[in-house]
């Protein structure tokens, strides 16, 4: 406090403060109004979580996925670092939506707020974009094949696509130059772009004032300041957010899949549930069509949401005396809200797995079968690896025999017969021939 | 009190005054906190981490102590799996071996306690030599001329079922004492 008294006698602080704590807002303050400064808080999370994890990542193919997996396993802390950066990009994308939902709903977007909800539209899109550069960073096989996906569907635009994907890729091949350049912009340029953007998004608050309720009467109600109470409920629902955040981290582990593979084409990639509901609208369009929801569609979404407060001319703010704006905004929702339960529900529809795969593998582990067979990277080289041994192998008959008696079917092989009874037999071939590409 | 009622003028009538208003701050500043230590302590030991952990010394086995010539050095591979953050590395080193009469094992360091070249066993003469300025030590390790400080260094052994283990060290050259680095 006596630091705070000294510097302000000198750079004259005071006045700042007044502009920064009692910027006055109409209807007083308000638990709608939080999602604003929820999604500056998530980014300013993000940038410090970032920070952190540039500290021991490295960004080329040959040790990006062996640095996070030193930070996930050795580095004190750091599974958790890296889970609040993984989770903090998909609590960005929820706030994101609900701040940009209150706005439409209160009509916060009208004049003279355009240009406001523009900038914000953009940064929606620059948010996207560190969402697509960041996916590819732990370089494993989910990252690697999400992004060559991605990459294929930029090379469907017309006359400029097949162009726009190789800058994008730096080449002919999705690898160390990708990976780089993937890193520079997640890193270095969009956050340069991102903080810009919303230091003119905070300007244009500041210049308009915020919007307030949607009716002159309720506004004019009452009016207070920003602090304390707005303050108040924003610190409230960063805490809150945080928390959720920090459980996230904690309870529900983020594990990397394999180290990326390109001569693996069985991989199957599921993106970041922020883009299935796209993920999903492309296996309904095929063929010629394919352009359309791969740029058209996107395309048309962008323009209409940036262009919004010039389609939607209606002065009124009040959303029950805006219909038209209420049903396509409704629309839009319930199309990308389908499209996402349809896209987790095939996700999830996998068959249950069966219980003898579980003590297959108890099994697998109790025997020290590890001790000579690997399994995605994990155990020694002496037998034969096992990764996709149901692949390989995908005859019953034989895991059965070979269990029994390995010499039998195998001669010369050095694997010892091990005393398993019929079930243990069963059990375990069960988990060889599960042990798949693509789990069936 | 004159300040914060300008802030009322202007603020409206429904900015909250008194201890009303300093609940509100004092809420604001609990939460504050207790974001900033929920980051504060994981960023510190994420960061701090690797400067706490002691890289482990490991015993390494370099031969079988039976196949050593009695009284006779020899050079046996020193082969050990470096590890450096995320990267692992192997690295060879060699070192010289001396089996005593009772089955003892010394082992020295392979390099010149002078400035750190590598010596070498005359057979003939037998003799460590330093082919840089001279140096020579006899078969214990005890300096006989040259412009070398001090006896060879010597590394930790121990056998296990015969088989001989050492452990690698190196030592700051020019010293009349040895010095791990």
């Amino acid at each position: 406090m006596r630091i705070y008294k000294w510097l302000d006698r000198r750079l004259n602080l005071k006045p700042v403060e007044r502009t920064l704590l009692d910027e006055p807002i109409p209807g007083g303050a308000s638990w709608i109004y939080v999602f604003g400064s929820a999604t500056l808080f998530l980014f300013l999370l993000q940038a410090v979580t970032g920070m952190f994890l540039a500290i021991y990542y490295a960004p080329t193919p040959d040790h990006a996925y062996d640095s996070i997996q030193f930070i996930e396993e050795q580095v004190t802390f750091g599974a958790f670092v890296r889970g609040l950066h993984h989770w903090g990009a998909s609590g960005m994308v929820v706030a994101i939506g609900l701040h940009m939902l209150q706005t439409f709903l209160y009509g916060a977007y009208k004049s003279p707020r355009e240009v406001m909800w523009m900038v914000g539209v953009v940064l929606f899109l620059i948010v996207m974009a560190f969402a697509f550069t960041g996916y590819l960073l732990p370089w494993d096989q989910t990252a690697y094949w999400a992004t060559q996906i991605g990459l294929n569907m930029v090379g469907t635009v017309p006359l400029v696509g097949e162009f726009l994907m190789k800058v994008m890729r730096g080449g002919e091949l999705l690898g160390a130059l990708t990976l780089s350049r993937f890193f520079a912009v997640h890193v270095l340029f969009l956050p340069a772009i991102l903080v810009t953007l919303i230091a003119a998004h905070l300007f244009i608050l500041r210049r308009v004032g915020p919007a307030g309720p949607w009716t002159d009467e309720r506004a004019s109600l009452g009016r207070e300041t920003f602090y304390p109470r707005q303050v108040y409920m924003d610190a409230v629902v960063m805490l809150a957010v945080f928390a959720v955040l920090a459980s996230l981290a904690l309870l529900v582990p983020f594990p990397l899949t394999d180290k990326a593979n390109p001569s693996d084409t069985s991989f199957v990639p599921v993106p970041e549930w922020y883009f299935l509901f796209y993920y999903e609208l492309l296996k309904y369009v095929h063929g010629p069509l394919e352009p359309l929801a791969t740029w058209v569609l996107p395309m048309v979404v962008v323009l209409g949401l940036f262009f919004w407060p010039f389609i939607d001319r209606n002065p009124v703010r009040n959303p029950i005396k805006r219909p038209a704006a209420l049903v396509s905004g409704l629309l839009f929702l319930l199309v990308v809200f389908s499209l996402l339960g349809l896209s987790i529900r095939n996700l999830y529809a996998v068959p249950r797995v069966d219980p003898a795969l579980a003590r297959g593998q108890a099994l697998y582990q109790q025997f020290g079968c590890i001790g000579c067979h690997r399994i995605h990277g994990e155990g020694g080289a002496v037998g034969p690896e096992l990764s996709y041994v149901g692949d390989g192998r995908p005859d019953r008959e034989w895991h059965l025999k070979h269990f029994r008696d390995p010499q039998s079917v195998s001669p010369g092989s050095f694997m010892p017969k091990f005393p398993l009874d019929d079930k243990q037999v069963n059990d375990l071939t069960s988990y060889m021939l599960s042990l798949k590409r693509t789990p069936s | 009190m004159s300040e914060q009622q300008g802030g009322l003028e202007e603020g409206g009538d429904h900015t909250p005054v008194g201890s009303r208003r300093t609940f509100f701050g004092w809420v604001t500043k609990v939460a504050a906190g207790l974001i900033g230590l929920g980051l504060a302590i994981p960023l510190a030991g994420y960061v701090i981490s690797p400067a706490l952990k002691r890289r482990a010394q490991s015993w390494v086995e370099v031969g079988q102590v039976d196949s050593l010539p009695q009284g006779e050095p020899s050079q046996l591979e020193y082969v050990t799996i470096v590890r450096d953050g995320y990267l692992e590395a192997k690295t060879q080193k060699a070192v010289w071996a001396v089996k005593h009469p009772d089955g003892a094992v010394t082992v020295f360091a392979p390099l010149c306690t002078h400035l750190g070249c590598g010596y070498h066993w005359d057979t003939t003469d037998r003799k460590f030599k330093c082919p840089c300025h001279g140096s020579v030590y006899d078969v214990t390790g005890a300096v006989l001329a040259g412009p070398a400080p001090r006896a060879l260094d010597r590394l930790p052994t121990k056998i296990e079922e015969g088989r001989l283990l050492v452990m690698y060290k190196e030592f700051k050259s020019g010293l009349s004492k040895p010095v791990e680095l």
